[in-house]
């Protein structure tokens, strides 16, 4: 390569004197290994980190000296880098997870001191979601037909009777006269599940309405509705508990799929065309105990309800696997 | 000086024009009488043997109760189509609406209330050339009575209300005539306000010349229809709130003391005193739950000396007020009255459809959305949805008018609903008799409710304590012994208690999205109208 010249002129950086010395808490290990190069300015982090070794006397000194963009030095560093073995890398990484944690701890510590444990599970969730900020729960309107019922809400209240609260409220819209026997079952069976105030909680408004579809609503400002009941699972499945999110597992993608044929099979007209998605259904299911495995699932849920939405599908159409899921999934969503 | 010529000639130019105008007026008036002479002649030259329909039309004299006429066989407009296809003939009274002759033929539109039917006068056997010329000129909104035969046409009449059929008219007689110039054309007063529609007659009657000839203007349609439909809330309120054990109670209006706070009273001459006209019915609703009638509503005048000219206020309006002893928790009052709302909104729903209907036609709102049971926020639950939305708002700020109406669309477009309940209002914004919230001192047990984003009513569980209600009046800065009255009404054992009131022409403006709370009321009383 051309060799190029310096785009900066070499300052002479001095350090302020009135602040204290921080120690680098990402670079602990090395720190600790030599603790005069954690003061040196921190644009100089790499090439400390890779002459730790072989400067250890002069560290501070010469990291100042070398900081600006000095092609031979880089390359030197480069070179030291890659000799390095990654055994020290792992190390260093695991300090910091370690560290991470450490923290976490002190966090929980001091949450625990001012009394919001309630919130606890929610952040701990939350590092589990990626490390989201995670900021108090939208209470969502769910609008439904009193003639396409979301057994689904009902199933995942039962099913998450321990780990979660779901509260639901319903009103009737006046657009819908009446809203049926079926619907105001619904209503009293939704009632029953004891609300347990000490476990996490989404609030939900469920109204019965004269809509087409199912669609929710979370925030008044920016109307973005999710429609179709499944993709109230999806988004329950995210905010619920950690024993349903199926985002980070391996099986995200066949719980999907589930979901989707779920969807295919509500909007089916024929009697034909339903028994084509059980069929599909059950080879999703195979053997298994569970769609996806032998956990109980958002995919159960959806199947299970869109099941009960569909009182054309007989046991008859079923499959002896899917008959004897559906008799484990009903201990569970117990409708 | 110039200017002063100039305004002499002017006047010199008006005079000059108004002696023109007299003088064909006077022209006018002798061609016509001349022309009616003329007529005269004709009629007695030859046609009076013509005339075989003599007698079976004209004025009739002043109806005095001489005759009972109790043959006459008087069919409502609304109910001749059931009548279409039989031999007798039917008698119809309503108002002519307009009328058209047209050479041998006199298209006339009857009009009864809301409803329109098309009578149609052709010269034949029965009638004369001179009758279809009297139904021509007979003045709008002339009373007529009309002996007709109901006829099924084949293509709908679009004009009229009864589409289907006409009425063959075989008498016509004048009751009371109209004037012939009317100061507003009932068709324009009741001509659908739509703004997209740019081509459309765009003839408005303006607001004050409705109200200065209300007379006229309440027989269109859509008048007919609001004020059916407030007489309906009126009737639902009484029985739902009679159905749920509810006593009708009558409260003074003439009062010696101002109700509440004391500013915007009318001060009338009572003798050799003064008194004010009451504001509220309040301290006597709670007189009559102290007296122990339990659960009391009252519907009547209500007078506010506030000197807001705006679309929503009135100097006098018809208050709708009730208020219920409780046993443990104000909530059964707030869900006494909010199932109250609903099923007012759910009786106009059911049987007002076609007063509703007609409204709509004239002015195009949506139809009003609720919920049931009623939607019930909290009060910092509403402000949160402010804030999410971008305002500034305090957490013991009333609402401003504008966050008022922005959480009505806010909660409109999250629920779908046009009614809703805000609850534990902030404690510093309630008068002084609002019982405070037991779990935390900011705020109160106190609610208000809302349609279509606009506050129709405010009440609150009251200090049923005589010494706490000192306590707290004395923490307002108000002087103890002006409302010494009202304390002491509590100082021989008073059940806890809770209400409110709504005004009823406001609740009938938000019901129907109206822009207007004139429109609602018969006669309105503001601070710029006191007649008619």
């Amino acid at each position: 390569m051309y060799e190029l010249k310096t785009l900066l002129p070499q300052f002479d950086i001095k350090l302020p004197t009135c602040m204290y010395a921080l120690k680098n808490v990402s670079l602990a290990a090395d720190a600790l290994a030599t603790p005069a190069s954690t003061s040196s300015s921190s644009t100089c982090r790499w090439e400390e980190s890779s002459s730790s070794r072989s400067h250890k006397t002069n560290g501070s000194g010469k990291a100042a000296a070398t900081c600006a963009l000095d092609l031979d030095t880089l390359g030197r560093q480069i070179q030291q880098l890659l000799k390095n073995d990654t055994a020290t890398v792992a190390a260093r990484q695991e300090k910091v997870l370690q560290q991470l944690e450490e923290l976490k701890a002190q966090l929980g510590q001091i949450r625990a001191g001012l009394g919001v444990c309630g919130k606890t599970y929610q952040h701990t969730t939350a590092f589990q979601n990626g490390g989201l900020k995670e900021i108090p729960l939208q209470d969502v309107v769910i609008n439904g037909h009193p003639n396409f019922i979301p057994y689904a809400l009902l199933a995942l209240k039962n099913a998450w009777r321990d780990l979660y609260t779901i509260d639901v409220k319903t009103f009737t819209h006046s657009t819908m006269a009446d809203i049926g026997p079926a619907a105001r079952e619904f209503e009293a069976n939704l009632a029953k599940v004891p609300v347990n105030p000490a476990l996490p909680k989404i609030n939900v408004t469920l109204i019965w309405k004269n809509c087409e579809h199912t669609e929710m609503i979370s925030s008044p400002t920016m109307y973005v509705p999710i429609y179709g009941e499944v993709n109230i699972i999806r988004y329950l499945g995210r905010v619920g508990p950690a024993e349903y999110r199926y985002e980070g597992s391996a099986l995200c993608n066949e719980i999907d799929l589930v979901l989707d044929i779920c969807y295919q099979l509500l909007r089916c007209n024929t009697h034909k065309t339903q028994v084509a998605m059980v069929r599909l259904l059950d080879k999703r299911l195979q053997q298994q105990q569970y769609f996806g495995g032998s956990q109980m699932s958002v995919a159960d849920i959806g199947v299970y309800s869109s099941l009960i939405r569909m009182p054309a599908i007989t046991d008859k159409d079923l499959t002896p696997a899917l008959l004897a899921w559906r008799k484990r999934a009903k201990l569970v969503a117990q409708i | 000086m110039v200017e002063d010529k100039e305004n002499v000639a002017n006047g010199e130019q008006v005079s000059k024009k108004g002696a023109k105008k007299q003088a064909k007026a006077a022209k006018k008036a002798e061609q016509k009488a001349e022309n009616a002479s003329a007529a005269a002649a004709n009629n007695a030259g030859g046609d009076s043997a013509e005339d075989h329909a003599a007698g079976r039309y004209g004025l009739s004299e002043m109806i005095q109760s001489k005759d009972k006429r109790s043959e006459r066989n008087f069919v409502p407009v609304h109910e001749l189509s059931g009548q279409v296809g039989k031999a007798d003939l039917v008698w119809v009274r309503g108002r002519v609406h307009t009328s058209r002759a047209k050479g041998k033929q006199c298209f006339l539109i009857l009009r009864q209330q809301s409803s329109t039917v098309q009578c149609i006068l052709a010269v034949g056997d029965v009638i004369s050339k001179q009758m279809v010329k009297f139904a021509g000129n007979i003045p709008k909104e002339s009373i007529i009575d009309i002996q007709a035969k109901p006829v099924a046409v084949s293509s709908k009449i679009e004009s009229c209300t009864e589409q289907s059929l006409e009425l063959c008219v075989e008498q016509i007689f004048v009751i009371s005539q109209a004037k012939a110039q009317l100061p507003l054309q009932i068709e324009d007063a009741s001509r659908p306000e739509n703004a997209d529609d740019v081509d459309g007659l765009n003839i408005r009657v303006n607001q004050d010349t409705r109200l200065d000839n209300r007379v006229l203007d309440l027989r269109t349609p859509a008048n007919q229809a609001i004020f059916r439909l407030e007489a309906g809330v009126c009737r639902l309120f009484r029985d739902i709130l009679t159905d749920q054990g509810f006593t009708e109670i009558h409260t003074p209006k003439i009062i010696s003391a101002a109700s509440e706070g004391g500013a915007n009273v009318f001060t009338v001459s009572y003798f050799k005193d003064s008194a004010y006209l009451a504001q509220s019915p309040q301290l006597y609703k709670q007189m009559a739950i102290a007296a122990d009638f339990d659960k009391v509503y009252t519907v009547g005048a209500v007078f506010r000396a506030e000197d807001s000219n705006t679309h929503r206020h009135l100097t006098e309006f018809v208050g709708l007020d009730l208020e219920m002893a409780f046993k443990y928790h104000y909530h059964e009052v707030l869900h006494t009255i909010g199932n109250t709302f609903t099923a007012i909104f759910k009786g106009l729903r059911d049987k007002y459809a076609r007063e509703i209907e007609s409204v709509g036609q004239q002015y195009k709102v949506d139809a009003f959305k609720f919920l049931e049971p009623p939607l019930i926020l909290q009060f910092a639950e509403g402000v949160a949805m402010l804030r999410e939305a971008g305002v500034e708002t305090g957490d013991e700020e009333d609402l401003s008018t504008p966050n008022e109406k922005l959480l009505g669309r806010l909660v409109k477009a999250k629920y779908d609903t046009d009614f809703y309940i805000l609850d534990k209002f902030p404690l510093a914004i309630r008068p002084f008799y609002t019982m405070p919230d037991p779990n935390n001192p900011v705020y109160s047990n106190s609610y208000d409710m809302f349609m279509r984003g606009e506050e129709i009513l405010s009440g609150a569980q009251r200090i049923h304590d005589p010494e706490y209600l000192m306590e707290r009046a004395k923490h307002h800065g108000i002087d103890t012994s002006k409302i010494a009255a009202y304390i002491e009404s509590f100082r021989y054992g008073c059940p806890p208690h809770a209400g409110g009131g709504i005004g009823m022409e406001r609740v009938v403006m938000l019901y129907l999205g109206l822009d207007n709370i004139r429109k609602t009321s018969m006669f309105p009383r503001d601070p710029k109208r006191l007649t008619p």
